[in-house]
């Protein structure tokens, strides 16, 4: 496949550093969710003989939440500007029910990112800071007071919960949810139609500003 | 020989085989008012246990380290305070308090690293334990203490090596003056209760046991000349396990767990159901 010259079926979707930042976020986050899961219940513990045992799991959980924050913090500086809410976006997640049965005369048209993906990208970000946060707490319980571990042995499974549930729904949208999707942050590109019926106003914006079908990503 | 079972262990659910079984407890007693503060039991702990401790400067206490250590598990607190007017200068041996309710193997999530067996003994597992230090935040007397070389928390196992073949502990072998005592529990109990009769009698109106109920009672026990203010030797008012660890190993637990079955069962259900958005 040649990325390089894509034909005029092709669409760029997501450049190749936004995809490299992406999958960093990615691998990162699924190993810090799944060592953290390791510690979470005596049920999942199993999770520990697969990550090293149990004082490995310890030892590289903090490493892991550590990569994820720094490489989040690249994805947050490169995306931000792009995940402001409008307020068809507002409209959009008042409608979002309607979106989960593939009812979509009712919603309004989505740009780059839709308001899902907008507000996806916001609850990893106060998440992850409260992840990082409650984390670092517990990194070094012998040097930490007692009111900040108190609070953190609680804040941490609580961001860990939302920021999982979130990924769940995440990774399910990315791939069998929306075919195609997929496709588009491996290989980068998308067709002109789905980017029409998934990002329409997207694809408009980038069919007017180049007259042409070839889509670049910012 | 003292017949024990392993009650309960740590991050593993349901009871143990045998632990329904009744035994005899094991405890501790620890009477302030004839304290001399001489340490002997602190060195009898270091020596039984092998342990040796790096000491720090001169902080113009009689006290040999600020707090326990990973590597110290029996700790004389000296405490000057003032009553009615008068300088007061108090004693409390300091230990793990070998809790009916342990915080810190509620917040183990290591199978095994933390047992609790039918004689009331709290005992860590060095080779289950991964060194993550949520005992430490369970713990409301702020015993375990990690080592930083081995990775490993460490705290006073009152004995249990000692205990299991029929010996009194260390620290208690060692005492010259009879203000620790060892024995089963409910016959500690009593024998405070009559020594605080006897220190009420004498005048000490604010004498008493100290058997914290937060924690669901102690398998160490005090006898406190002040007993309306345990701060004063250093010991917490009224310890319970943090809220905080009772929620997180309680009803956050079934919430998180349905969270994670639900969002997967769910996104498959969701499939089945509507299938993908329209196909390429």
């Amino acid at each position: 496949m040649d990325l390089k010259t894509p034909n005029e079926s092709r669409l760029t979707r997501f450049s190749v550093s936004e995809r490299v930042v992406h999958w960093l976020v990615a691998l990162s986050f699924l190993y810090t969710a799944l060592t953290g899961l390791a510690l979470w219940s005596p049920r999942l513990y199993w999770l520990a003989s697969v990550f090293g045992g149990g004082t490995t799991v310890r030892g590289w959980h903090p490493w892991g939440g550590l990569l994820f924050v720094l490489v989040f913090a690249s994805m947050f500086r490169n995306w931000r500007s792009q995940m402001s809410l409008d307020r068809d976006d507002r409209h959009w997640l008042r409608k979002a029910h309607h979106y989960a049965v593939h009812d979509y005369a009712a919603l309004p048209e989505a740009g780059r990112f839709n308001a899902g993906q907008k507000s996806l990208f916001w609850m990893q970000s106060i998440f992850g800071i409260l992840l990082v946060a409650s984390g670092v707490v517990l990194w070094w319980p012998e040097i930490m007071p007692r009111l900040l571990r108190e609070l953190a042995v609680l804040a941490h499974p609580v961001a860990a919960m939302i920021s999982i549930g979130g990924i769940i729904l995440h990774i399910y949208m990315g791939t069998a949810a929306v075919p195609g999707s997929f496709r588009g942050m491996i290989q980068g590109w998308v067709t002109p139609g789905w980017a029409a019926s998934h990002h329409p106003k997207w694809y408009r914006e980038h069919v007017e500003s180049t007259g042409t079908t070839r889509a670049h990503s910012r | 020989m003292m017949t024990t079972f392993i009650k309960a262990i740590s991050a593993t659910p349901g009871k143990p085989a045998g632990s329904s079984r009744a035994t005899e407890t094991a405890a501790k007693l620890i009477d302030t008012t004839t304290c001399i503060g001489c340490k002997a039991c602190e060195v009898a702990c270091q020596e039984w246990n092998n342990q040796q401790v790096t000491f720090g400067n001169f902080e113009g206490t009689y006290q040999t380290l600020p707090d326990l250590a990973h590597n110290f598990w029996n700790l004389i607190k000296f405490h000057e305070t003032e009553l009615d007017g008068q300088p007061l200068w108090l004693m409390s041996k300091y230990q793990c308090m070998h809790c009916v309710d342990p915080g810190c193997l509620k917040a183990c999530p290591a199978p095994g690293a933390i047992v609790q067996y039918s004689n009331g003994i709290v005992d860590f597992n060095s080779d289950a334990c991964i060194g993550c230090g949520y005992c430490m935040t369970g713990c409301p007397f702020d015993v375990p203490k990690l080592n930083p070389e081995t990775k490993k928390v460490q705290k006073c196992t009152l004995c249990t090596d000692r205990v299991s073949v029929g010996l009194e502990p260390a620290c208690i072998k060692a005492c010259p003056t009879n203000c620790l005592s060892f024995g089963t529990r409910e016959d500690l109990l009593r024998k405070a209760e009559d020594r605080v009769a006897v220190l009420k009698s004498d005048g000490f109106g604010t004498a008493g046991v100290y058997n914290p109920t937060g924690v669901g009672g102690t398998h160490v026990v005090y006898v406190l000349a002040r007993a309306d203010q345990p701060e004063s030797y250093g010991l917490p008012k009224n310890p319970q396990i943090p809220w905080t660890v009772s929620i997180w190993k309680g009803p956050l637990k079934w919430l998180g767990n349905a969270l994670l079955i639900g969002g997967i069962l769910g996104t498959f259900l969701h499939y089945l159901r509507y299938g993908p958005q329209d196909p390429e």
